[in-house]
C-alpha cells in the first residue's frame, strides 16, 4: 500500500512532515511481535512524534495509548508522523541503536529523508519514488484541500469536510487547531498531521 | 454495507460532507438522506465515525462478492486473507530489506488506481493492468496483492467480467518490470491515462544506492518526465537483511 507515498501541497508545507512506518515482514519476523512493537511505540514517543496508531484500533488522537498498545497483535500495522526534521533523526538512531529487526519505511520529500538518513548513519535500501497523480485530473479538488485530505492516503477524508472545516476556521467558529484535530481523527492509522493541517487551514 | 434507516433519519444533512465520493445524498423528495449503492465504495467512514447524531447509518450484512470485495479494498481497517495486509495493502517495498521482492535489476510498479480521493470502477484499473501488461510488466500474484485474487489472467492482466463496475475507493495494480522495460512501460502509461475516467497515483519501486541515486532517473529525464520529490524510503533496519 502506498498510503503515504503521495502527499500534495506546496513543498516547503511538506518539508516538516516524515511519516513513519514500522513493518513485520510475512513468514520472516512477524510473529511475537509485540514486545518489539511496544518498544518500537516507546521510541517514537520518546522521539515526540506528533501522531501515531495502529490501523487495527485507531490514532493517538481519539484512542488512548495503553488501549493501542495493549491490542497490538502480529496483525498490527504501527505508522505515525513527525514534523521536525530533528525528531526523526532521534528516531532512527535509537531504532538503529535498539536493533528491532522490523523494517523501518520513511515517507517525506526525498532532498530531507535523505539527508535524515544521512544525519541518522542509516542507509536507504529501497526507495518507491512518487511520480504523481496521472489521469483526469480536472477531477482532484483544489490544491489546499488536497494537500489535507491525502494526508489520509486511505482518503477516509473527504474533500467536503475539509471544505467546512476551512469555513469554519474562516468566519471564526472554530481554531485552526480544532478543526485539524476533527480531521485528524477521521484516519484511523494515525499518519495524518494535523500539525500541518492546521497550518494550511490558516490560509 | 451502510445503509440509512428511514425511521430515524431526520434530514439534518450532517451525515453528507463526511462521504469521501459523495454517495451519501439527499433523497428524490429532500426528506431523507441516502446512500447511492452504484457509488459506494463501503468504506465505512459514515459508520465508523458515527457522522450521523441520530445513529441512522446503519450496516447491514454484505450478501455478495462484489460489495464485499468493495468492503475490503475500500475500508483500510479489515484484513485481507491471504495478504494478511489491511485493506487493498500490501508489503510491496515496505520490507524490500528482509524479502529481496525487488532487486537490482528491476523496478517495482505501484499504481494507485483513483487516489487521490477520487475513486474508481474496476473496469478503469482493467484498462491500465492491460496496458502495462502489454509494454512488459509481470503483474503480481494473488498472495500478494488483491487485485490479482479477480484477475482472470495474470497474463493479461483482465478482469472478472462480473466486477467491472463494481466502485473502490483505490485498489492497487502491483507488479515489477525489467530495467530495460521501464521505459516502454511509462510510455504505455502516458497512453492509458488518456483513457481512463478517473486518476492514478504511480509509484517506481528501485533499489538505491547509499546517497538514494537509481537509473530510474535517466529514463524519467529521457522522456521528460519531472524528477521525483517525494518517496517512501525503506532504511534498511529489518533483519535478517536479505543477501543481494
Amino acid at each position: 500500500m502506498t498510503h503515504s507515498l503521495h502527499r500534495f501541497g506546496s513543498i516547503e508545507s511538506q518539508k516538516n512532515d516524515f511519516v513513519w512506518l514500522m513493518h513485520q515482514a510475512k513468514g520472516i519476523n512477524d510473529k511475537n511481535i509485540k514486545d518489539k512493537a511496544l518498544q518500537f511505540i516507546a521510541i517514537a514517543e520518546k522521539a515526540g512524534s506528533e501522531n501515531w496508531g495502529d490501523i487495527k484500533t485507531g490514532n493517538k488522537l481519539n484512542h488512548d495509548i495503553e488501549e493501542i498498545k495493549n491490542k497490538v497483535t502480529d496483525k498490527s500495522r504501527l505508522r505515525g508522523v513527525f514534523t521536525k526534521r530533528k525528531q526523526i533523526v532521534e528516531f532512527l538512531k535509537e531504532l538503529k541503536e535498539e536493533d528491532l529487526g522490523m523494517s523501518v519505511v520513511i515517507s517525506g520529500l526525498l532532498d530531507e529523508v535523505l539527508i535524515v538518513c544521512k544525519e541518522s548513519n542509516v542507509i536507504p535500501h529501497t526507495i518507491n519514488f512518487s511520480l504523481g497523480v496521472w489521469g483526469k485530473k480536472e477531477l482532484l479538488p483544489e490544491e489546499n484541500v488536497l494537500a489535507i485530505t491525502s494526508m489520509c492516503g486511505h482518503h477516509m477524508i473527504a474533500s467536503n469536510i475539509v471544505k467546512e472545516k476551512i469555513k469554519e476556521v474562516k468566519n471564526g467558529t472554530k481554531s485552526p487547531e480544532d478543526a485539524a484535530y476533527e480531521l485528524a481523527i477521521l484516519c484511523p492509522c494515525g499518519i495524518f498531521n494535523q500539525v500541518r493541517a492546521a497550518e494550511i487551514l490558516k490560509g | 454495507m451502510p445503509v440509512v434507516n428511514k425511521e430515524l433519519c431526520t434530514g439534518c444533512w450532517s451525515c453528507i460532507p463526511y462521504c469521501p465520493v459523495s454517495a451519501l445524498k439527499k433523497n428524490k423528495d429532500e426528506t431523507r438522506a441516502c446512500i447511492d449503492q452504484d457509488i459506494c465504495t463501503k468504506c465505512n467512514v459514515c459508520i465508523r465515525n458515527k457522522v450521523c447524531p441520530f445513529e441512522a447509518i446503519e450496516e447491514q450484512p454484505y450478501d455478495d462478492f462484489q460489495s464485499e470485495f468493495q468492503h475490503v479494498m475500500s475500508d483500510p481497517t479489515v484484513t485481507v486473507a491471504g495478504t494478511d495486509d489491511p485493506g487493498r495493502g500490501t508489503e510491496e517495498m515496505k520490507t524490500n530489506d528482509v524479502t529481496g521482492r525487488f532487486k537490482k535489476n528491476e523496478f517495482g510498479i505501484c499504481i494507485d488506481m483513483g487516489r487521490p480521493g477520487i475513486g474508481c470502477k474496476l473496469r478503469e484499473a482493467e484498462k491500465v493492468a492491460m496496458a502495462v501488461v502489454k509494454a512488459g510488466v509481470k503483474l503480481e500474484r494473488p498472495e500478494k496483492t488483491p487485485l490479482a485474487k479477480i484477475m482472470t489472467d495474470l497474463k493479461t492482466g483482465k478482469l472478472r467480467d462480473d466486477l467491472l463496475d463494481a466502485n473502490v475507493l483505490s485498489i492497487i495494480i502491483e507488479g515489477k518490470c525489467s530495467i530495460e522495460n521501464i521505459a516502454d512501460v511509462l510510455k504505455a502509461l502516458k497512453k492509458a491515462e488518456k483513457q481512463i475516467d478517473t486518476v492514478f497515483c504511480l509509484g517506481i519501486v528501485a533499489r538505491v544506492d547509499e546517497k538514494g541515486d537509481t537509473p530510474l532517473y535517466n529514463t524519467l529525464k529521457k522522456l521528460n518526465i519531472p524528477k521525483p520529490f517525494r518517496g517512501k524510503v525503506n532504511v534498511g533496519l529489518g533483519r535478517p537483511l536479505v543477501e543481494d
